[in-house]
């Protein structure tokens, strides 16, 4: 009887701390996470600016706008089109990359220190550093060696700005999806190679039935990953950029930037946010369907 | 045969040497140009600074601005992962044991990780008007957002963690008649440690870095200012100055390089095994 009541004592008081523990955490969250989201559905559905005191109501206008609206389907393009292009290089270099780093050579720790190096940087300096160099150093290279696509500013360019952009993003996304494939290298037996020789099989077919099955799951990492930082992408448009030439680079997160710090479409901006929020769940959830059901395979 | 693969070996070699001068030269030609003056830099980039031109630097370094960018970063980083050390690990050891028993921690958790799929821009805007009206618009206000923001990846991070562990040492503890803040403090806290220091090194990167927040929190004065802001306002004033644009882009990463200098195998451990598990 005694120690029933001990063992219940202890249990309310754990029930306590447990509850003191999750509290601090759970009210910041909802403070300033969930709060604004919650605001931001309300104000979507206003007209304010986001300076005077009064506003109206409105339903469901910002959002019949936003669909009519012609630049919001140009930078959602802009956006789908560099993050696809993203995706793609992203996955195919890295997997090349991975594989050579794979290989028994010496110096590895040292190349795989020095291709970290722009992981840790910020984009932002990365972005201005490139807008610099795009803008002295690489008409001058064009110029030296005569190529004529290089030998002006390649981010005043519409064609290749997007390309330029591109490059960067690489430039410093790399390392992190390269050292990813190269953790699901490592973790294949060896031996599986070696059956698989004494086989017969061909150095393609090697790579496409045991490579390529054993670096599914790293893959689904990165897609998510890229997905993301492609979709959202916004430090190098601003730095190096800001959109243009014309609206040409108009990345979504840089069209509701300036829509509602610059331009005062406070309600109409976030009524884009939130339309482009649902598009990206959306995609999320497609692809974390597939993934755990790739799995489960 | 060997002969081929020595070939083979050579190639990669060269391939590999090639991507390493792709991530060198843009580094190489930010530093050599913040040591040149403008006339020496029009004339090559490549080449090496002859005589070496310090101007830029000395004038960075006389600026109150980087100090203040640089002690802002410092202390919005520092507040961001001492807030996390204080916060996350409890809570989430709370829901990793509670959530099999108690259908509140459970609904609870989910809750937390819903904000995963909720891009930042949705809140962007409602934010910087919360932020005014409780007169947070400074860095402190800006720390207290990110530890909010920062609360799916580390509660994902840890709870995941956190359930793999087995309860024997816990409940040896409770037996001993530990308290739950006891056991907490001497027991969990030290097992947590690994992957504590991946979501550590993620999240202070990530704040060291920032910049779209601190645009939109902090741009009302330089005094407010963080390493990233200071760049991107310097270089719209002194566009045309380059080696001076170039020093700034040295000075603010030399605090991260010398860094990973350091800690290389913790951070390159960090981003890629808290990658795989998020």
């Amino acid at each position: 009887m005694k120690k029933a009541s001990h063992i219940g004592a202890a249990n309310r008081q754990q029930n306590r701390v447990f509850a003191l523990f999750t509290v601090p955490g759970f009210l910041l969250y909802c403070a300033f996470f969930i709060t604004p989201v919650i605001m931001g559905i309300y104000y979507s559905l206003t007209d304010w600016d986001g300076v005077t005191r009064k506003f109206n109501f409105i339903g469901m206008e910002n959002y019949g706008k936003l669909l009519q609206n012609k630049q919001f389907y140009n930078s959602l393009v802009f956006t789908f089109q560099y993050t696809i292009l993203l995706i793609f290089f992203t996955v195919v270099l890295a997997v090349m990359l991975s594989l050579l780093l794979n290989r028994k050579i010496k110096g590895l720790a040292f190349f795989r220190a020095m291709y970290f190096i722009p992981a840790v940087l910020s984009m932002l300096t990365v972005g201005l550093i490139f807008k610099q160099l795009y803008y002295h150093v690489v008409p001058a290279i064009g110029q030296t060696l005569g190529i004529e696509a290089l030998s002006q500013n390649p981010l005043s360019n519409s064609a290749l700005a997007i390309w330029a952009i591109l490059f960067v993003n690489l430039w410093q996304g790399l390392p992190i999806p390269t050292l990813l494939f190269l953790a699901g290298l490592q973790g294949i037996p060896s031996d599986l190679y070696e059956a698989a020789a004494l086989d017969g099989a061909s150095a393609w077919q090697r790579f496409r039935t045991i490579t390529i099955p054993f670096l599914m799951p790293v893959l689904s990492v990165v897609l998510v990953l890229t997905l993301k930082s492609g979709l959202m992408v916004f430090d190098y448009i601003m730095s190096m950029t800001e959109g243009g030439p014309g609206t040409a680079t108009q990345s979504v997160a840089y069209m509701i930037y300036l829509h509602g710090f610059t331009q005062n479409k406070y309600a109409y901006s976030i009524a884009e946010a939130i339309v482009i929020g649902i598009i990206i769940a959306l995609i999320s959830a497609v692809q974390i369907y597939f993934t755990n059901k790739k799995k489960a395979v | 045969m060997v002969g081929a693969k020595k070939q083979s070996n050579l190639i990669t070699y060269i391939i590999l040497i090639a991507g390493l001068l792709l991530i060198i030269l843009p580094l190489y030609i930010t530093l050599v140009t913040a040591f040149k003056s403008n006339e020496q830099s029009s004339v090559s980039y490549f080449t090496l600074p002859n005589p070496v031109y310090l101007d830029s630097f000395k004038e960075i370094l006389s600026s109150e601005r980087y100090y203040m960018a640089l002690g802002n970063t410092v202390y919005v980083t520092a507040f961001v992962l001492i807030g996390n050390l204080i916060i996350m690990p409890p809570m989430s050891y709370a829901l990793a044991r509670r959530m099999p028993h108690s259908r509140i921690y459970r609904y609870m958790y989910f809750f937390l990780l819903l904000g995963i799929f909720i891009p930042f821009q949705v809140k962007m805007m409602p934010l910087v008007k919360l932020l005014s009206t409780l007169n947070m618009m400074n860095p402190t206000g800006m720390s207290v957002l990110c530890i909010s923001s920062s609360t799916c990846e580390s509660v994902f991070l840890l709870v995941g963690y956190m359930s793999a562990i087995p309860r024997d040492m816990e409940e040896a503890a409770y037996i001993d008649g530990a308290g739950t803040f006891l056991t907490y403090r001497t027991i969990v806290f030290p097992l947590l440690k690994p992957m504590l220091a991946t979501v550590l090194i993620r999240q202070g990167l990530w704040m060291w870095n920032d910049f779209m927040l601190p645009l939109i929190t902090l741009n009302r004065s330089w005094k407010y200012w963080t390493l990233t802001l200071f760049q991107y306002n310097f270089q719209t004033d002194y566009a045309v100055d380059y080696s001076l644009t170039f020093a700034t882009f040295v000075m603010s990463m030399l605090p991260i390089l010398v860094f990973y200098c350091f800690m290389q195998k913790a951070i390159i451990g960090g981003l890629t095994s808290g990658a795989v598990k998020s």
